[in-house]
């Protein structure tokens, strides 16, 4: 992948502060809680740099960036300064005149909300009482206003067995075009909420589930992480080891993040970071440092973006497996949040280790349905 | 064809010119999230499109510019300037009544 002379896109940690706490939030605890938030003048004077820099696009999440009462004001500088934006919400807070803005607007790409059961019970185990239909109605009113809802769900130990319910919810009753997942990994206050997470015999159930509603919903479920991300990639990994091929793309190397060659993050305060997963990498802070210059050359970003360099052969983690020519070693986040270095293959994305420590890969006949090939 | 030499296309302020290490670029509309790609040439065109310059003031512009420009690259900047305007990416200046 080629180096942009400028990020593409932005990743920013709008607001530090959320009316919720869910069990899992990779916000709060982790480096990016940084209790302050800046002041809308610092945003706006940063987006005329954004602008100067041509930065297409800008991911606004949080903390939940609905809590911030001047959130117009800052879409009309991000607006002005030629940008389009899509947000990240838990959706509780967005009224039916927030939409009408939003809409108004003609720049928002979507407005992703979570909804991570088919009814209060699963949706609210981890994320509050009240928030499954507060979310509900924020999504009524963005789909009144015709402003795209791409609806995530975290799959953990209370929703595990609620898969098709949400399918159902989402697909058929709500007649969402797609919904896409991911798991409940550890970061942030998963860290601290151990029960959270998938045992290794959920996440196997867990991926059989997906890839079956997957092809029963042809294709209309997505993932980039998690259990769905996990069948198809693991399930491709066996077949090229059991076939011996030579390789699989990028395989025997850390090339499992593409994010620093096209986009970076702000946290709350302004400090730049690499990814919003990786907020302990403090790079520079908006409105002092350039941007171009941070992005071109700050060393911790170069070596970053060397580490697909890295190879799999070299750790003794990865020793005598037989997957390394198949295998990215994933997200450098997880591997940081869980080993405390991120240039080491993710121990949570190892296909090696859920197979040791008792885990079952679905059927490969689930991979060839035209919902599962890609 | 010949260049109209009155008209004096600009480019539409609105659009964002993003441009890659290899000279090639990307010519993005906020508006409707389109994306163009440009090769060098486009772009040094595109730079011209500043209200001052005629079609035929930037193909003499090309012509010092470049080595090896073809013949027919005069209709070829007139087509490229007709479909920039067609996709509201650039525009002429309204003359006043
Ligand atoms: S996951 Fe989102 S909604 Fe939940 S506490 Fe974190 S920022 Fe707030
Ligand atoms: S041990 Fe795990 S991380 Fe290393 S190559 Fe094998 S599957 Fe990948």
């Amino acid at each position: 992948m080629k180096l942009m002379s400028s990020p593409q896109s932005l990743d920013l940690d709008i607001t530090n502060r959320c009316n919720l706490r869910c069990r899992y939030c990779s916000h709060f605890t982790s480096a990016g809680d940084v209790g302050q938030d800046l002041a809308k003048e610092e945003w706006l004077q940063f987006f005329e740099e954004l602008n100067r820099c041509t930065v297409m696009n800008l991911c606004i999440s949080g903390g939940e960036p609905f809590y911030r009462q001047d959130l117009p004001e800052l879409m009309e500088g991000i607006v002005k300064n030629r940008m389009r934006f899509t947000i990240l919400s838990n959706g509780t807070l967005i009224t039916n005149e927030m939409a009408a803005f939003l809409a108004s607007t003609h720049r928002c790409d979507g407005v992703q909300v979570s909804i991570d059961g088919s009814n209060p019970v699963t949706h609210d185990a981890f994320r509050g009482e009240g928030s499954f239909s507060r979310a509900m109605e924020g999504i009524e009113h963005l789909r009144r206003h015709r402003v795209s809802v791409p609806v995530r769900v975290t799959i953990h130990r209370e929703n595990v067995h609620d898969l098709e319910g949400v399918a159902r919810l989402l697909l058929e009753d709500l007649g969402l075009p797609s919904f896409c997942t991911n798991s409940a990994s550890f970061m942030g206050l998963c860290r601290r909420n151990a029960e959270v997470q998938l045992s290794v015999s959920e996440r196997s159930l867990a991926m059989e589930s997906l890839l079956n509603l997957s092809k029963k919903y042809n294709g209309r479920i997505s993932a980039m992480a998690g259990p769905l991300a996990e069948a198809r990639n693991w399930l491709m990994m066996e077949r090229a080891r059991r076939e011996r091929r030579e390789s699989l793309p990028g395989g025997g190397y850390l090339t499992g993040c593409g994010g620093p060659m096209s986009k970076m993050a702000v946290r709350a305060e302004g400090v730049v970071v690499p990814c919003t997963q990786l907020n302990h990498m403090e790079l520079g802070r908006i409105n002092e440092d350039d941007l171009i210059e941070v992005w071109q050359n700050h060393p911790q970003l170069k070596r970053l973006r060397e580490r697909g360099t890295i190879a799999l052969c070299d750790f003794d983690f990865c020793t005598d497996c037989d997957y390394i020519p198949y295998c990215t070693g994933s997200c450098p986040a997880l591997a940081y949040t869980i080993l405390g270095k991120e240039n080491h293959p993710s121990p949570d994305a190892c296909l090696k280790r859920f197979l040791e420590e008792g885990g079952r890969l679905p059927d490969e006949s689930l991979m060839n349905s035209s919902g599962n090939r890609h | 064809m010949g260049v109209a030499e009155k008209d004096k296309p600009i480019a539409n302020p609105l659009i964002v010119l993003r441009e890659e290490f290899d000279d090639w670029a990307i010519l993005f509309d906020p508006d409707t999230g389109n994306a163009v790609g440009l090769n060098p040439v486009g772009v040094f065109i595109w730079k011209l499109l500043d209200g001052s310059h005629t079609a035929e003031d930037i193909l003499k512009k090309l012509r010092e510019s470049c080595r090896n420009v073809p013949e027919e690259v005069e209709d070829h900047l007139q087509d490229f300037i007709q479909s920039l305007v067609e996709r509201g990416l650039a525009g002429y200046e309204a003359k006043k009544a």
